[in-house]
């Protein structure tokens, strides 16, 4: 796991540093071409979004899984600030989550902050993290367990 | 999973289930009195949790026993542990196109 992962309450924080200048890595967020090349969970097949990046457009990121079928999810976009800030809910199942992006330079190249909102539960992370630290300290163990488990 | 979401999405099962990791098996007519809601409210909302595989009922004559189930909510954990590794995994993606794109650049300049 490259990424710092937070966990508090009903919000997700993931961190990330690129070594690429803000204005490269916000083209990969901002043009649908670019964006289906990288969108998809690792066990994603194939990747189809569609994305009217302007605030009040609308996305679908279409994903075959392996093993899983196909997984749709959408959403709106409300903000987005060119080379700074993209900000879009998403409906996923039951919750909807909104996620903001913030880009930031960070020596030669951007640290990215990805804050997400809304899960359906304020407190599922505390209640599902029971015996275990309240954050994703532990994640990459976690991970581990999974790949595990899908290698099997 | 989809069930377990939108059964926690209510604050009073969401309640329920707390109270129930504090308690242990718990009537479920004690479960009631915190949340001052009548007796049938509460089996609406302990019918959800059970559909969603969070508790269990066990009837001893007119007594039923309730109890959280750990394989629901650990269902629950994977799925978040599920997602955050999406997201790492869908970064480790564009890192390694950006870094592509770099050593071509590179090249290109030789």
């Amino acid at each position: 796991m490259k990424s710092e992962m937070k966990m508090n309450g009903n919000r997700l924080q993931i961190t990330r540093v690129f070594e690429a200048p803000r204005a490269i890595v916000f083209a990969y967020w901002t043009q649908v071409e670019k964006l289906q090349q990288w969108a998809g969970c690792k066990d994603a097949t194939k990747v189809e979004i569609e994305a009217d990046l302007r605030p009040g457009g609308s996305f679908t990121q279409k994903m075959q899984i392996a093993g899983q079928g196909e997984y749709t999810f959408s959403g709106t976009y409300e903000e987005i600030i060119d080379l700074r800030r993209i900000v879009y809910t998403a409906t996923m199942g039951p919750a909807v989550i909104r996620v903001t992006i913030e880009f930031f330079d960070e020596g030669e190249g951007t640290r990215v902050v990805i804050t997400q909102e809304g899960f359906p539960d304020p407190k599922l992370g505390r209640i599902v993290s029971q015996g275990m630290n309240e954050s994703f300290e532990k994640l990459d163990e976690l991970l581990a367990v999974r790949s595990e488990r899908l290698t099997r | 999973m989809t069930a377990i979401f939108s059964a926690l999405a209510d604050p009073t099962r969401r309640g329920i289930m707390e109270r129930l990791y504090v308690r242990g098996e718990t009537r479920a007519t004690s479960l009631a009195m915190p949340f001052r809601i009548s007796m049938p409210a509460i089996s609406r909302h302990l019918r959800v949790l059970e559909d969603a595989r969070l508790i269990e009922r066990r009837r001893m004559g007119r007594l039923h026993l309730i109890r959280a189930r750990r394989a629901g909510l650990e269902e629950a954990r994977r799925w978040m542990t599920h997602y955050a590794a999406a997201w790492d995994s869908a970064l480790d993606a564009l890192d390694e196109l950006m870094r592509r794109d770099r050593d071509r650049a590179t090249k290109e300049d030789r």
